[in-house]
């Protein structure tokens, strides 16, 4: 770095700058804090351990919470085999051309926007989800999932890949040299060095499907319901950013309902950076 | 025991059928908007005012004003993303610091958009009194994409080569000529990387701005700093819920097909200049 003691008005400048990015973070978390006390002190720890929701009566976060959950879960499930299939064969057997070519179509793929997954849920995902299984309505866990999957393959697979890629080539020369197929170089050398990382991308990719709204709040049902039995995945439910989506505009400025809103905005807050910061902290130690 | 040859094979087919499957995803999600979307569009449905619930007209004022949320994000936050980098990569000294300001970021860039709405709405809309304007939703965007274009910009700045530096240093420069005539210019590709991907975010968002920026009908271009505009993102969403007529269905096709066209190009842009920008740095 340089020294400098004359006056220096774009240090100043760029000092103020960055003063402004982290006073927009500090703001952020500071009202999620502060907005969401009247909710607690009304409410106590039945606010989160509640199941009933009845806007201007009760509010128990419950349901959302388990929604949140089981639709993450699930849209894991769903992407996990394509994404590390296709990180596996794009780290290991692709040229570089086609591997450029594959991180490409994946980076088209992460910036589809929420509403345009929406909209192909709506009108063609949850009639064949009825149809096929038979239901009265197609919006459910299920649909959520199938949607929420294809919006966190991009992160797992490309994040993945990287992981894979980090391990050095010495390791496949002698796994090679040793007359191991290609195979099993991949699954027994590679992949459990670069595991961690791996399990890092998949903590990231939680972190964003538990984010994610619009998609999700048009196709899982909103019944703020934990399903009989919970693991009816034909059910519809609610997830927290699907609920507050929903309820945002009407409670406007209405004291404990937007109160109860940006409680759960904060459980919702803790959960993706608790995910976040697990998957930052695997994703480091491959590096 | 099986052939494990064939085992071999097997194996290998089985992640390539998965690889495939994957990446014909965005042909299958670009196709099915394309084709579901066409049959709305000509030059009336992109020239003319929405009208009958959607069902009649056009999207030109729910274009203009994705564009005007998305540019206005953009350029409130560029500034701020430029200047922030420059602090940390030119200015600061301190590590302790420099990981803070990180660890802000990566959190910022974590939260759900969902959340930038709500208390984006409280900062902005009540306390700041803009209400649901415009001017909310691309204070609350320009947040939004502040650490995708901040970490885009830090690598960017950090990857320029150490003698790039050095040889400026020895020329004597100040801050900001160095700033000026060899940061700059030699990250360009990847500031304007960056810009793209903030644009293509904001551009795609609708949670952040569906109560806070937005109304469905009843307004053209904004006249005031508190006007509401109409989107892109909100007519489909109004539509895609409440449709009954199968024209404004499939108009809300339309709107998508503009919608993906935007984010694509604005992506694919990005792609294109970050295949050279590594080059740039070669040299």
């Amino acid at each position: 770095m340089r020294q400098s003691a004359k006056f220096e008005p774009v240090r100043w400048a760029a000092a103020a700058m960055a003063m402004i990015s982290a006073l927009c973070a500090g703001t952020l978390f500071l009202y999620l804090a502060v907005q969401s006390v009247p909710v607690f002190r009304a409410r106590g720890w039945s606010f989160v351990t509640g199941s009933d929701w009845v806007a201007g009566e009760v509010y128990g976060a419950l349901p959302m919470i388990y929604g949140s959950i089981m639709v993450t879960g699930l849209a894991l499930i769903l992407a996990l085999p394509f994404a590390l299939g296709s990180a596996v064969v794009t780290a290991e057997f692709l040229s570089s051309r086609s591997r450029l070519w594959v991180k490409s179509l994946m980076e088209l793929l992460a910036g589809v926007p929420g509403i345009i997954y929406g909209l192909l849920g709506v009108s063609i995902l949850t009639v064949l989800v009825r149809d096929s299984l038979g239901l009265i309505d197609g919006n459910t866990l299920l649909t959520a999932g199938i949607l929420l999957a294809v919006m966190i393959l991009p992160t797992i697979m490309t994040l993945s890949e990287d992981a894979l890629r980090t391990v050095p080539r010495e390791y496949r020369e002698t796994a090679w040299s040793l007359g191991l197929t290609p195979m099993t170089t991949v699954f027994r050398v590679v992949a459990p060095r670069a595991l961690p990382g791996v399990v890092g991308a998949v903590f990231l990719g939680l972190g964003r499907a538990m984010g994610e709204t619009i998609a999700v709040m048009l196709v899982i049902g909103g019944l703020d319901r934990i399903p009989q039995p919970w693991y009816d995945l034909a059910a519809p439910a609610q997830s927290i950013p699907s609920k507050l989506g929903r309820e945002a505009a009407e409670a406007m400025g209405s004291d404990l309902h937007w109160s109860a809103l940006v409680g759960l905005s904060l459980i919702l807050f803790l959960m993706v950076m608790g995910l976040t910061l697990a998957g930052n902290l695997f994703l480091r130690r491959i590096r | 025991m099986m052939n494990n040859r064939t085992v071999e094979r097997a194996t290998l087919g089985g992640l390539l059928l998965l690889t495939l499957g994957a990446c014909s995803l965005p042909a299958v999600i670009l196709g099915t908007v394309f084709v579901k979307g066409l049959p709305a569009i000509d030059w009336a449905f992109l020239t003319r005012e929405s009208r009958d619930f959607g069902a009649g007209g056009g999207i030109f004022y729910q274009t203009l004003g994705t564009l005007t949320l998305m540019i206005g994000a953009a350029a409130v936050s560029l500034p701020i993303a430029l200047g922030a980098t420059l602090f940390q990569t030119e200015f600061l000294d301190s590590k302790p610091i420099k990981q803070v300001l990180r660890l802000l970021m990566y959190s910022l860039n974590s939260v759900p958009t969902i959340i930038f709405g709500l208390i984006g709405y409280m900062f902005f809309g009540v306390l700041l009194q803009t209400g649901v304007s415009w001017l909310t939703g691309t204070l609350i965007l320009a947040v939004m994409i502040l650490p995708t274009m901040q970490m885009s910009l830090l690598e960017a700045i950090e990857s320029l080569p150490l003698r790039y530096r050095e040889a400026g240093r020895a020329m004597g420069l100040s801050a900001w000529q160095e700033i000026k005539s060899i940061v700059v210019p030699q990250s360009f590709f990847g500031i304007v990387t960056g810009t793209l991907l903030g644009l293509a975010r904001a551009g795609g968002e609708t949670a952040a701005i569906m109560f806070t920026a937005t109304v469905f009908s009843g307004v053209r271009l904004p006249s005031s700093w508190t006007d509401p505009v109409t989107t892109l993102q909100t007519h489909i969403l109004v539509l895609a819920q409440e449709a009954v007529n199968p024209q404004a269905l499939t108009n809300a096709w339309g709107a998508g097909l503009v919608l993906l066209a935007l984010v694509f190009v604005l992506i694919l842009g990005s792609l294109a200049l970050r295949a050279r920008w590594p080059m740039e740095a070669e040299r």
